[in-house]
């Protein structure tokens, strides 16, 4: 622990060096050590085989010492504003990949992001001094960084030259501007019919809706993805519960959460057309994958429910209309989350909250209605049980009523920010969220991959961020056969 | 008492109210105003912060209007008789739901929104064979004469679309 | 073409070169396809399918309606899914669509719990089973199990683990979902089934995996509560609002995708080296994952990301606005009449926030706020977002879209379950349509199509899922060769 000292502050500029992580080091208290678990919990199921299988076999700290899944795969990725392509090579990278990032020269567009605008939020590279938001940092993990100005024929010429090479390309540039400039799946799948090729778009970028650029050059970026497919409709809080205009409207998700499901779909398309390609067919193929569709594909029953009985789905707030219980509502120090819908499970919760509040036993489980599953999820059934809970709640913590029901084996959970988050104990023993020793950025704290634990090629992430084009004379050397002399002489003429 | 309101009103038989009124969480965790009974009508004050009763919930006068009603309220010592969302004058109605009227119950559909049989009601008669196999067609024409028929009148009709 | 790639002249690049030459390229896209795909035909140059638009060339490759023309991707690839609710499952129907061979696993009689799910109790398709002819299977089942043929079995019957152990040597993989230790305890785990098949991949998906909350429970919402997804979605409190719950069960769809990517990697490695592996995903924590910037920007700095409801912290003007009217005030559904009043509005260039500000006649906010950084900041984005709702309080939805997108900005209306029903553009691109399902009748299908378009190899839908067991002779039979008296004996012991 470094040393106490005395500090002034004056504004929230003096508080940013107190918080670096050489200070303020993650975590604050440390997760629980293996034989602690061991005792403590796999013990008391009787499970001390399986758990010492999985401990030696699955955990964290013994990924690096294993294979990878696509050792040897190469992608290029071309795009920019949105994170769908970066998530997508993300998980591709995290599996052993190689990517190959291309930005126009004056670097992709997510670089210079930051919440708020504030550039103190941003990271300073320690050897080319340039800054970098976050996002973009955490999601171009595991890539390489090279500048090509595809406005140029020199530029162009050096893509093509580079997709002769790769497996497979993403594409989340603006419908049609790839091939505009003859460096589309079409004019490269000539060349390399091998090749993979994914675009990824909002709404697409063919068809009667497809993405829109603004008269001025603008983009479409999440959450158009999501106003064109019902889910921000169908989120947020009814104007039942909260007036209108003061939460109680349709809402967005907190991340440009579309653009998630289609890095992933666009990852899962990728392989599976790779593992067509090299076990069965030959060749590679041309795939898109949007936001708003892939979304719409995991948007459960909504659409299908209006052709089922002309239903338009209503936001519900923080309750579930399916399950009850199935929720979070408001408690001391926060929100908790309650589940459990089969009759062994909410009679389970029944009996917890009785114990403090025996008013809810007997409204509860008295009422003849609530005794059939399927009738307990009717509307006004969630607004008496919730009501009830909630009564329950507003008298505890979120920890304790946490530990209240897991004594009944309950899935409950506080709503947790991030700070809560990295302390949990569980997801610092895994961990979830992790730090890495960056050469450009210092210790930087990222969200770990959930298929990290696997017994023989755990996903892993291995390096964090890059300066502007860092890999520009190794690249172009290795695909391209081109010295750093060519290379500074396309720097200076603007090709890369 | 608070979240909801156990009214003990005594009513004109001289029995108490005996209704439970409640005051759903995110509406009312932090609220102040008149809300009524959806069984007897007597108004009461209250006051919460963050889920505890401030104040009340106090009687008011009668003719007192109320600032909000509940959405829900049944009668424990009445076997559970409830009013629901929207009962006129007593309970106020939910506007977010998926169409003009709640069901809340099984909707027995027979066919979809552009007029096609679809198996949405019950009980629809085994059709399995060994160890509860399907195969791999539905038999209207015998499983559902009635529904086969109305199909047949709807294409004649021309009540089946494309979309 | 030029003969040296580097080269890129734009004479050599393709598509039309005038205006005539573009006309006479529009082709009915059937008419295209087919000339493509005829056998007979040999003269490519003729066709020159170079010429067309990139439009045309997107409808030809992915041509909507025309799946069951093509191959599958993963023809071959059989698996278990012994699974249950949403998360799992989704990573298993992935493969399906994609043309694995999915035999999917419930316990008799009862079936999968989410087949007890339907939104406020209502929509259901019937029947669940021929034991039970009033239970139907609601419609929170839809797009979790497609194309999968139904099985049941009960685990803990010692007979029908010899039944298990032949579909293990049968099958390329599995996931599973039950409580950790209790496959193991079924000797079904993967140290168990390594044994009998090398090659085998072993997925659990759950809550937690190995660590001190390994047999805590968990559901979707659950992930988005304790991983902190909910704490940065949802208006903020001095907006009036709450952490709120993404509308679907976001994460469970999306997590399973993401074990879909770690099988689909682990099959790449299988190619190659003949091992499966054991994959142990937590849902939970892919929640996290897509938290962006919050990880590094609480390990950084310690600032903890919030919720900041409709709009964006790092982009502004870029989030949904309450319009003052309704597009349909006379409407009869809820939704129509009071919900159609929300439209995103995405201004975040300079020039774009300029012609923004000029259509609202609100010049001076431009002067205010000429700089991006100076825009995004907190206080400017309430300032902001007000007058731009001020000026729409007297505006429908679509004359709000309809105003902006005449100046050239992008503007468009959050869409309910109906509208996004009757757009002309998934319609299109068969993302959604029709379909006759083989027990149930006529479906409407929002799902598998929309996950991905591939031209060569693509997603298809066989039927949205089968009743419980509905192929127990299928499998038990005509896979695994037990005779039929003793699969008669087995349902009669409700075993099966």
């Amino acid at each position: 622990m470094p040393e106490k000292r005395e500090i002034e502050i004056n504004s929230r500029a003096d508080t940013l060096d107190l918080m670096h992580p050489d200070i303020r080091p993650w975590p604050v208290t440390p997760p629980p050590d293996p034989e602690w678990v061991m005792e403590n919990v796999y013990a008391k199921r009787k499970a001390e085989d399986f758990g010492k299988w999985c401990e030696d076999n699955l955990r964290y700290e013994y990924c690096f010492g294993k294979p990878e899944a696509l050792q040897g795969m190469k992608f290029l990725c071309v795009g920019n504003w949105r994170l769908g392509h970066l998530f997508c090579s993300a998980l591709l990278c995290e599996a052993g990949a190689e990517v190959i990032l291309i930005e126009p020269p004056e670097g992709h567009a997510l670089r210079k992001l930051t919440p708020f605008g504030r550039e103190e939020y941003m990271l300073e590279s320690q050897i080319t001094g340039e800054k970098c938001g976050l996002d973009f940092l955490h999601e171009m993990r595991g890539q390489k960084s090279v500048t090509l100005n595809l406005e140029t024929p020199e530029g162009r010429a050096l893509f093509r030259q580079m997709c002769m090479q790769v497996d497979g390309v993403i594409d989340e540039m603006p419908p049609g501007y790839l091939f505009d400039r003859g460096i589309g799946y079409r004019q490269i799948a000539r060349l390399n019919p091998r090749i993979v090729w994914v675009t990824i778009a909002v709404r697409g970028t063919w068809g009667p809706y497809k993405d829109k650029i603004s008269k001025y050059g603008q983009w479409t970026l999440e959450p158009f993805g999501g106003c064109a497919n019902a889910f921000i409709h169908n989120t947020g809080f009814p104007q039942d519960q909260c007036p209108r205009g003061k939460g109680g409207d349709p809402c967005r998700s907190g991340v440009w959460f579309a653009d998630y499901c289609a890095g992933e779909q666009a990852a899962n398309s990728l392989l599976a057309a790779i593992y067509w390609r090299d076990e069965l067919g030959g060749t590679g193929q041309f795939i898109e994958v949007t936001g708003a569709e892939s979304q719409m594909d995991i948007l459960d029953f909504d659409i299908s429910w209006y052709g089922f009985n002309a239903s338009i789905k209503a936001r519900t707030g923080a309750w579930d209309p399916n399950l009850n219980q199935y929720e979070w509502n408001p408690c001391k120090d926060g929100y908790m989350m309650i589940g459990g819908q089969t009759d062994r499970l909410w009679y389970r919760i029944g009996m917890c909250i009785e114990r403090d509040f025996p008013q809810f036993g007997r409204l509860i489980h008295e009422d003849p209605i609530l005794k059939e599953m399927g009738a307990r999820n009717a509307l006004a059934m969630l607004i008496k049980t919730y009501t009830l809970t909630t009564r329950w709640l507003r008298d505890i913590n979120r920890i304790e009523a946490e530990q209240k029901l897991l004594e009944y084996e309950i899935a409950a959970g506080p709503v947790l920010y991030i700070d809560e988050v990295a302390e949990f104990p569980h997801f610092k023993y895994r961990p979830w969220v992790c730090t890495i020793d960056t050469d450009h950025y210092g210790t930087v704290m990222f969200s770990v991959p959930p298929n990290n634990y696997q017994m023989r090629t755990p996903h892993r992430v291995k390096q964090l961020g890059r300066p502007l084009g860092y890999d520009n004379y190794e690249v172009m050397q290795v695909y391209c056969g081109i010295g750093f002399d060519k290379v500074d002489e396309y720097k200076e003429r603007g090709i890369m | 008492m608070c979240d909801i309101i156990w009214c003990k009103k005594i009513l004109e038989d001289g029995k108490p109210c005996e209704t439970v009124n409640y005051l759903d969480p995110y509406c009312f965790w932090n609220w102040k105003g008149n809300v009524n009974c959806a069984h007897c009508g007597t108004v009461y004050y209250v006051h919460l912060i963050n889920g505890h009763m401030y104040e009340g919930p106090t009687e008011q006068p009668a003719g007192t209007k109320p600032d909000m009603m509940p959405l829900y309220a049944d009668r424990p010592l009445d076997g559970y008789s409830f009013y629901t969302m929207g009962t006129e004058g007593r309970t106020r109605p939910f506007e977010c739901l998926p169409r003009h009227f709640y069901l809340g119950v099984p909707d027995m559909v027979k066919f979809s929104i552009r007029n096609r049989p679809v198996r949405g009601w019950r009980p629809q008669p085994p059709a399995g064979g060994i160890a509860g196999s399907y195969g791999f067609n539905w038999d209207i024409k015998t499983l559902a004469p009635d529904v086969w028929e109305e199909y047949q009148r709807m294409l004649r009709d021309g009540e089946v679309k494309e979309w | 073409m030029a003969k040296d790639l580097r080269e890129c002249r734009f004479e050599d690049l393709p598509g039309p070169k005038s205006k005539e030459e573009l006309e006479a390229t529009k082709a009915p896209y059937e008419d295209l396809y087919r000339t493509a795909h005829d056998p007979n035909y040999t003269s490519k140059e003729e066709l020159d399918e170079m010429k067309m638009t990139y439009e045309d060339f997107c409808r030809m490759s992915f041509a909507p309606g025309h799946e069951f023309e093509k191959p599958q991707s993963l023809k071959g690839i059989r698996w278990m899914s012994t699974t249950m609710y949403i998360f799992t499952p989704h990573s298993v129907s992935n493969l399906a669509e994609l043309g694995a061979h999915v035999i999917k696993v419930e316990m008799p009689r009862m079936g999968d719990p989410m087949r007890h799910c339907a939104p406020f109790n209502e929509p259901y398709l019937y029947p669940l089973h021929d034991t039970r002819p009033m239970t139907g299977t609601g419609m929170g089942y839809l797009n979790a199990n497609p194309n999968e043929y139904h099985i049941t079995m009960d685990y803990h019957i010692d007979e029908m683990r010899e039944a298990f152990y032949r579909l293990v040597k049968m099958s390329d993989g599995l996931t599973e979902c039950y409580r950790p230790g209790t496959f193991d305890r079924w000797k079904q785990s993967y140290r168990y089934l390594m044994e009998l098949n090398p090659r085998f991949i072993h997925v659990w998906g759950g809550g937690f995996g190995y660590g001190p909350k390994v047999f805590g429970g968990s559901y979707d919402i659950l992930g988005q509560a304790h991983a902190g997804l909910a704490s940065v979605t949802g208006h903020h409190e001095f907006m009036g609002g709450h952490c709120t719950k993404h509308s679907n069960w976001c994460i469970d769809w999306y997590s399973g995708s993401q074990i879909t990517f770690g099988i689909l990697a682990a099959i790449h490695w299988r190619r190659k080296t003949g091992l499966g592996t054991m994959i142990e995903f937590s849902q939970v924590q892919a929640a996290t994952r897509c938290l962006g910037h919050a990880a590094p920007l609480y390990g950084r700095f310690g600032i903890v990301r919030q919720r900041w409801g409709n709009w964006d912290t790092q982009l502004c003007v870029h989030g949904i606005i309450l319009c003052g009217k309704s597009d349909y005030p006379d409407a009869i559904n809820p939704q129509d009449r009071l919900e159609a009043r929300y439209a995103m509005v995405s201004a975040f260039q300079d020039a774009d926030f300029k012609a923004l500000c000029d259509v609202i006649k609100k010049p001076e906010l431009y002067n205010k706020y000429a700089k991006f950084k100076d825009r995004v900041e907190g206080e400017a984005q309430v300032e902001i977002y007000a007058e731009l709702e001020d000026w729409a309080k007297d505006k429908s939805r679509s004359e709000v879209c309809r105003i902006l997108q005449g100046a050239g900005l992008l503007a468009e209306p959050v869409m309910n379950d109906r509208e996004v029903y009757e757009c002309e553009h998934y319609r299109v691109r068969g993302t959604i349509r029709w379909q006759t399902d083989p027990i149930f009748g006529d479906i409407l299908a929002m799902g598998t199509y929309g996950a991905g378009l591939m031209s060569k190899t693509p997603r298809r839908l066989y039927w949205i899922w089968r009743p419980v067991g509905a192929d127990n002779v299928k499998i038990y039979h005509e896979l695994l060769g037990y005779p039929i008296s003793k699969i008669k004996e087995w349902y009669d012991k409700a075993w099966i």
